[in-house]
């Protein structure tokens, strides 16, 4: 290991607040994550994952904000090295483009082909759209998602929990209340029925509803962690020389909570990941034509019995993504919990 | 007496959230664009009138805390409401479908706790070597699997491909065997039933088993470092009655905790489970009045579901005061 073992040696008898106070810091959890398999796994996985989103956003006409719709993509498609002569936008094709509806028997193209050529690897859904492509684009969505719901509920839960924590008395009574009612409603159920009365079903609705439902978690962690940084003499101080509560929170407040926050966001990632595949399972995430693996397990659940792999594919990739964040927020964990050294 | 006293004060406790929770619902299902009548006339020409007669059936015409204070008061007496597709009242619903959907929960956790608790102790005793990886990386892959898609695979590998276990639908214990067609006698319907619920039970139950699995694991390590332990081995107390006595009691306190606040997860996951099986529970009946439009039920089976947590909490929370003797009975931290 690169990290001299003498720097994390320890010997806990003697070890006194200083030597804690001296393991936080970026350099020092940056050390930690190299030095951590299981941190530099998940940087590796998420980093992987954060590329492939970023180049189906990049790649072609395809949009972030519109999650395109892929029809005539092919995996050939995908790789400009390979000389194709596969893809040839038809005049007039847009974003929205689909394929030409057949009924089954008459399809031009094999139905629900097993795959495994250079054209289609996990070769193609029902309606003939290459497979592998639409789980790349896939990865946008699900990525998207996570980290936009996920930004919504920390966002939300911090300012939530460091006005309850720092004004405490009965804001923080209401606010914890209403808090925990919010908990108390099994967050798919909550987000469910957010998305249909407010909204309808559409991806959006589905991001802030997560959002939403996840503020609690976020603001009972931020709401103990500012209980016990009020009380710090650089508050008393700030409060001494007439800085006003806003700037107060702020400033001083906030950033010295959220370490913690952090690390539990990152998890979040996964579990925010986890919930939007199972909304869009239901039907009430992302819509078809988008591609989302929620979704087309969704779609892949009707043709079981004709082709077993489309049920498996976009499954493995919801896997692999939320181990990613799972694995990485785990090891961040370690490395900024100054207690934690083993 | 003491325990009795703070059992009821974490019920007392409650009330304000379940109020809060008829609200939330109430406000959710009338309050949004997509209101209870535009959303049961979707798609159909209507008129004026039709509008009007609707609003007038089901009281909508009324000003909205009137209405919920309607609402509210049916509460008090058990009554959720008719339900608008079915034209029941959404109590009797509810209490038809809880069984099945508690089936399925608890069994859930059985399996969960039955396999995370040893696999926990064995990773926390054996820490750094193999196993623990081997179960470690494990329990990442459960906490990383959607509960749908396990059903999902389970289906494809036992019931699809080999054929041993049925895909779909639930045999209830608790009927009597006449009501089922082909199965006669008491053993036969109990067989059916846990053939039927091995499925969904493991596709529910893994991810509860991986999450229990990570903190029985880390307590047990922590457990394992406690002075009580150093005295027992000091003591020549063997190695296999530390574990298993001093280190493990002390160790399962906090796993009363998470069950109780996974519970969550795991009646969302139910629905999801529900749906992959084809089981007629709570999870169905709350996908089938979503996708109905039927509002009076929505908001019947979300009151319901979150009941069932924080009646799920409150007991949890009162078996650990039970439990645990430094409880401090109805102090605020």
């Amino acid at each position: 290991m690169a990290v001299s073992e003498s720097q994390f040696e320890d010997n806990r008898e003697t070890e006194s607040e200083d030597d804690i106070e001296a393991r936080v810091g970026w350099r020092y959890t940056a050390a930690r994550i190299k030095a951590d398999t299981t941190a530099r796994w998940g940087l590796y996985v998420v980093t992987v994952v954060l590329f492939v989103a970023i180049y189906a956003a990049i790649d072609s006409n395809l949009s972030l904000l519109t999650f395109g719709v892929l029809s005539d993509y092919t995996f050939a498609r995908l790789l400009p090295i390979f000389d194709h002569p596969t893809y040839i936008p038809s005049p007039g094709e847009g974003t929205q483009h689909m394929p030409p509806y057949f009924p089954l028997a008459e399809q031009p193209w094999n139905p629900l082909p097993a795959g495994g050529t250079l054209e289609h690897p996990l070769g193609t859904d029902h309606t003939g759209r290459d497979y592998f492509t639409r789980i790349v684009y896939g990865t946008q969505v699900s990525v998207f998602v996570g980290i936009v719901s996920t930004f919504i509920g920390l966002t939300g839960g911090t300012v939530v929990g460091a006005v309850a924590g720092y004004y405490g008395g009965r804001v923080d009574d209401v606010l914890m209340r209403i808090v925990e009612t919010v908990y108390a409603i099994p967050p798919l159920i909550l987000i469910i029925v957010f998305t249909v009365f407010v909204g309808g079903a559409n991806i959006w609705y589905a991001v802030l509803g997560v959002g939403i439902a996840f503020v609690p978690v976020f603001a009972r962690i931020i709401r103990s962690r500012v209980l016990s940084v009020r009380e710090m003499d650089y508050i008393e101080a700030a409060r001494a020389a007439g800085v006003r509560d806003r700037e107060i929170i702020l400033r001083h407040v906030v950033p010295n909570s959220f370490a913690p926050v952090l690390v539990y966001a990152t998890l979040q990632i996964g579990v925010t990941i986890l919930i939007v595949a199972g909304l869009s399972f239901l039907g009430y995430g992302a819509q078809p034509p988008t591609p989302d693996w929620g979704q087309m397990l969704n779609i892949a659940h009707g043709y079981m019995h004709s082709n077993v792999w489309l049920s498996i594919w976009p499954g493995i990739a919801i896997m692999i993504t939320i181990m990613g964040f799972n694995l990485f927020g785990d090891g961040l964990q370690d490395a900024l919990d100054p207690r934690i050294d083993d | 007496m003491k325990l009795l006293k703070y059992t009821v004060y974490r019920l007392a406790q409650a009330v304000p959230v379940l109020i809060g929770i008829s609200v939330i619902t109430f406000l959710l299902a009338n309050l949004g664009p997509g209101d209870p009548v535009s959303l049961m006339l979707q798609g159909q020409e209507h008129s004026e009138e039709l509008v009007r007669a609707i609003e007038r059936r089901y009281g909508l015409d009324r000003p909205l805390h009137e209405r919920y204070l309607t609402y509210m008061a049916g509460l008090l007496q058990g009554d959720l409401g008719q339900s608008i597709y079915y034209e029941r009242p959404v109590t009797d619903l509810i209490l038809d479908r809880l069984g099945p959907t508690l089936l399925l929960v608890v069994s859930a956790y059985v399996f969960a706790l039955a396999t995370a608790i040893p696999l926990g102790v064995v990773a926390a005793d054996r820490r750094n070597e193999p196993t623990d990886h081997v179960s470690r990386i494990a329990a990442l892959v459960g906490v990383s699997t959607p509960s749908f898609w396990i059903g999902i695979v389970l289906i494809l590998v036992f019931a699809v491909k080999l054929g041993w276990l049925p895909s779909s639908g639930l045999y209830y214990p608790w009927r009597p065997p006449s009501a089922y067609r082909g199965i006669d006698g008491h053993l036969e319907l109990y067989y059916q039933s846990a053939r039927h619920l091995l499925l969904p039970m493991i596709a529910l139950g893994t991810l509860q088993m991986a999450t229990i699995m990570r903190v029985e694991r880390t307590q047990m390590i922590e457990s394992l470092q406690g002075e009580y332990v150093k005295l027992a081995r000091a003591y020549g107390v063997p190695e296999r009655t530390v574990l298993r006595k001093h280190a493990f009691q002390v160790a399962q306190l906090p796993i009363i905790t998470i069950v109780g606040l996974n519970l969550s997860t795991a009646i969302g996951g139910a629905v999801l489970v529900e749906t992959v099986f084809n089981i007629n529970g709570m999870g169905q009946l709350f996908v089938g009045a979503i996708q109905r439009n039927d509002y009076q039920l929505v908001m019947g089976v979300t009151m319901m579901l979150g009941v069932l947590f924080v009646v799920g909490v409150i007991i949890t929370d009162i078996s650990y005061a039970y439990v645990d003797p430094r409880v401090t009975y109805g102090e605020r931290e």
